[in-house]
């Protein structure tokens, strides 16, 4: 039943992984930890669709499922982060880069923006779906989604000119 | 598309690292379905709990909430008042020694009433002191001759119930 179940989940999550992850991090502002339990919040809660959505769009299902999740923890005052000791993390020496730097500079610049505005530009110039779908994975009319990725486009414009205007 | 939304495009697709589903990812992600699938069924099995017992509570008081007469109450007391002929063995005697009593010659000779008139049970000899004799028809009901024999010294002529 089980394996009935999950026929073509792992192979689906396998080859999906990555690109969630990396839009899970881009919904999250660039925060790793939360990108990665959204992730597999999504995926648990594809499992459990699994079997009705496997034959039409898995991808826009986990991609709706994410973008409301991220939306929903933005809201909440304490994702379960406990204080410890040391780091479990601490970045190797090939991420220091001009493309880690970069990288940096976009996702606090994302984090800066609403969780709305903030999915909508994902959507909309990261995944490049057309309004139409934005508008369904936000779960909102055009207009509105059309609203949102504008107003985060100008607000990103602001904070990123900022942050690239040269120290005197 | 302008150049800042062109660069903002290659910015966020330039950042993207290969990050693979590795057994340890996939440990945790079977893990947590494991730990979704136990709190459905704990969710179901309690929702299935509180149904049972608002059903067990809500039979419980439905006769209180119905306490006036119940309309199969009515026409009881109805059918206890006709007397209907019970079925069974202590009744077997009964019809038994009512024939003999209805066809049995009056015994008192007054004959003023036809056999059958009146019935010999409900007649004088039912109220007759011990140490009489009477006869069967002034035998106590036969309906429960456990329960209220002759009296003390009466020879009762009816034949014992059988069967």
């Amino acid at each position: 039943m089980q394996r009935f179940r999950a026929d073509g989940f792992d192979e689906f999550v396998a080859a999906r992984w990555s690109a969630l992850l990396h839009v899970a991090r881009l919904l999250t502002g660039g925060d790793r930890q939360r990108a990665e339990d959204l992730v597999q919040e999504s995926l648990v809660k594809l499992w459990f669709a699994w079997p009705k959505v496997a034959e039409q769009a898995p991808e826009a299902y986990v991609r709706q499922v994410l973008v409301r999740l991220a939306a929903r923890s933005a809201r909440r005052r304490w994702w379960g982060e406990r204080p410890v000791g040391e780091l479990p993390d601490r970045p190797g020496p090939g991420d220091v880069s001009a493309a880690v730097a970069e990288r940096s500079r976009l996702e606090s610049a994302l984090a800066l923006l609403t969780p709305r505005q903030r999915a909508a530009v994902v959507l909309r110039y990261y995944e490049d779906l057309p309004e139409g779908q934005v508008a369904q994975a936000l779960g909102c009319p055009v207009g509105t989604a059309r609203s949102h990725a504008s107003r985060g486009v100008a607000r990103l414009r602001e904070i990123l000119s900022d942050s690239a205007r040269p120290v005197k | 598309m302008d150049d800042f939304e062109r660069e903002l495009t290659r910015m966020m697709r330039e950042g993207r690292a290969h990050t693979p589903f590795d057994p340890g990812r996939r440990a945790r992600l079977y893990e947590g379905i494991r730990a979704r699938r136990r709190t459905r069924v704990l969710v179901r099995a309690g929702g299935s709990a509180l149904a049972v017992a608002g059903l067990s509570v809500g039979l419980a008081f439905l006769p209180h909430l119905g306490s006036g007469p119940a309309p199969a109450d009515l026409p009881l007391p109805a059918t206890g008042s006709t007397a209907p002929p019970r079925s069974g063995g202590p009744t077997g005697p009964a019809s038994g020694t009512a024939e003999p009593s209805t066809s049995a010659p009056p015994t008192r000779g007054t004959g003023a009433g036809t056999p059958g008139d009146t019935p010999p049970g409900t007649t004088e000899p039912a109220t007759t002191a011990p140490g009489s004799t009477p006869s069967g028809p002034v035998s106590p009901p036969a309906t429960e001759p456990g329960t209220s024999g002759p009296s003390p010294g009466s020879t009762p002529t009816y034949p014992p119930p059988s069967g």
